[in-house]
């Protein structure tokens, strides 16, 4: 552990909880989310270590680690921990720290994110077509995945046009008060 | 469910009538935010599904996706639990709600207000010798605290539906194991790690086919499939439906209200073996 990146004023552990809403402290440190997590094999922060080192404001590596993005919120630590922490309900909160913080990352999961909670403002439905379209165009990922187009327009599963719900002013005015809502740190 | 799943879609509509089962859509429903939301804004991944459920008038919500469950589900928990948070929600949707709107799988609909023996005995040609194992994937049981949806370790309730309909419920270890879901666009790579696992684990289990009850479990078994046989060097060739297609089949509904063209690993060979063709 970089003792010299530790934040000791323990700000970032009580942003982190707050961000959550999962109970750190009660953390016992009995891996047993670490032994069921599908992708703690993987992981550079397996999910104990995430809580511990949230706890001792490791602040910049918790923030840069590769598995806020790996995790895949598959519930089974949230389910199995016998103190009911949900280090998947931590990894939430620290994702949304990381996006707003500007942290480096190489997943392409945030631009997804940012795309995909546009489309649900102004369509309210997805055009999956249209969806994948934009994350390609993106991320320059135009060839990844291009061969399973024509089975999948054989197939009937990527219609090029569905319809959108009805309502988009509305939806809009939606987003803008959930904005103003968060500003105020009332959510 | 009218793009990537719209054989789910289909073959629900199918199978509901068959059952006498009504299902009219919210209406104006809009997307419940699904992973982005949740990892995104969290405010945001509450109010979105409750604006639906609140257009749900009280009435019962049926749902197909296993994600869409977990995201209505979670939304109702947080509002009903803490005031705070119920009237943040009010503030943004524009409406209150009280986050006890009842949301329902259309496997717990079969199981509760259906019933088994309306089920046994809607079947009319019984899925006789084919060995399916149910595959529940993550969000409808996980966690337990909010989904009360069957056992989280264990659950049976797709067991119970393919028992009505002849199949036999092959035992096998990975019915909650997590696919990879969303990762499917962003993270192929970790898709493919857990589906070769669970695909593996089907195999050596003995069955002749999966059954799944979320559009992203089968998405991701099913269409990754042949790239992750080549990746592996295993075969597995193991058809991948919807518990509608095969309830559909049982029922005598034909293959083309089920959707099942639009299976990619082709489902004929098993179906033949066995008997079963609607």
């Amino acid at each position: 552990m970089n003792l010299a990146a530790t934040e000791i004023s323990g700000e970032f552990t009580s942003l982190a909880e707050i961000e959550s809403h999962a109970n750190l402290a009660a953390c016992l440190q009995c891996k047993k989310c670490t032994s069921g997590c599908p992708v703690s094999a993987m992981a550079d922060i397996k999910p104990h270590e995430m809580v511990r080192k949230v706890q001792f404001g490791q602040k910049d590596e918790v923030l840069a680690s590769k598995m806020l993005w790996q995790c895949t919120s598959c519930q089974t630590c949230a389910t199995r921990c016998p103190q009911k922490v949900s280090v998947a309900a931590l990894n939430d909160g620290l994702r949304r720290m990381s996006v707003a913080a500007k942290s480096p990352t190489k997943s392409a999961a945030p631009t997804f994110n940012s795309i995909f909670m546009n489309a649900v403002r102004k369509r309210g439905r997805m055009n999956e077509a249209g969806l994948m379209a934009s994350f390609k165009l993106r991320t320059m990922r135009l060839f990844e995945d291009m061969g399973k187009l024509p089975m999948m327009l054989l197939k009937g599963k990527m219609p090029l046009w569905q319809s959108a719900a009805p309502g988009r002013s509305e939806r809009e005015e939606l987003f803008k008060r959930a904005a103003n809502a968060a500003k105020g740190g009332k959510s | 469910m009218e793009g990537t799943a719209h054989d789910y879609q289909k073959s629900t509509v199918a199978v509901s009538k068959a059952l006498g089962l009504e299902l009219p859509e919210i209406p104006g429903w809009i997307c419940c935010g699904s992973t982005s939301a949740h990892q995104s804004d969290r405010l945001l991944s509450i109010a979105l599904p409750a604006k639906s459920l609140a257009a749900a008038e009280g009435k019962p919500v049926a749902v197909g996706c296993a994600a869409c469950y977990s995201r209505l589900k979670a939304a109702n928990y947080e509002i009903a639990n803490d005031p705070e948070v119920r009237k943040t929600v009010a503030g943004v949707v524009g409406r209150d709600y009280d986050g006890k709107t009842e949301i329902l799988h259309l496997l717990e609909i079969l199981s509760r207000d259906i019933g088994m023996r309306k089920i046994a005995e809607t079947v009319n040609k019984p899925l006789k010798g084919l060995r399916v194992v149910t595959y529940y994937g993550c969000l409808l049981s996980r966690p337990p605290e909010v989904t009360q949806f069957d056992d989280p370790e264990n659950p049976t309730l797709m067991d119970q539906v393919m028992e009505a309909a002849g199949a036999t419920v092959v035992e096998w270890p990975h019915k909650t194991e997590c696919c990879g879901a969303g990762y499917s666009i962003t993270d192929v790579g970790i898709v493919k790690k857990l589906t070769r696992e669970i695909l593996a684990m089907a195999k050596s289990a003995g069955a002749d086919c999966i059954v799944t009850a979320c559009p992203m479990c089968q998405m991701n078994l099913d269409l990754r499939q042949k790239d992750t046989e080549k990746a592996s060097g295993e075969r597995f060739d193991l058809p991948v439906f919807y518990f509608t297609q095969l309830l559909g089949l049982a029922f005598g509904i034909s293959r083309k209200e089920l959707g099942l063209k639009s299976l990619v690993v082709s489902p004929d060979k098993v179906l033949a073996a066995h008997g079963i063709s609607a």
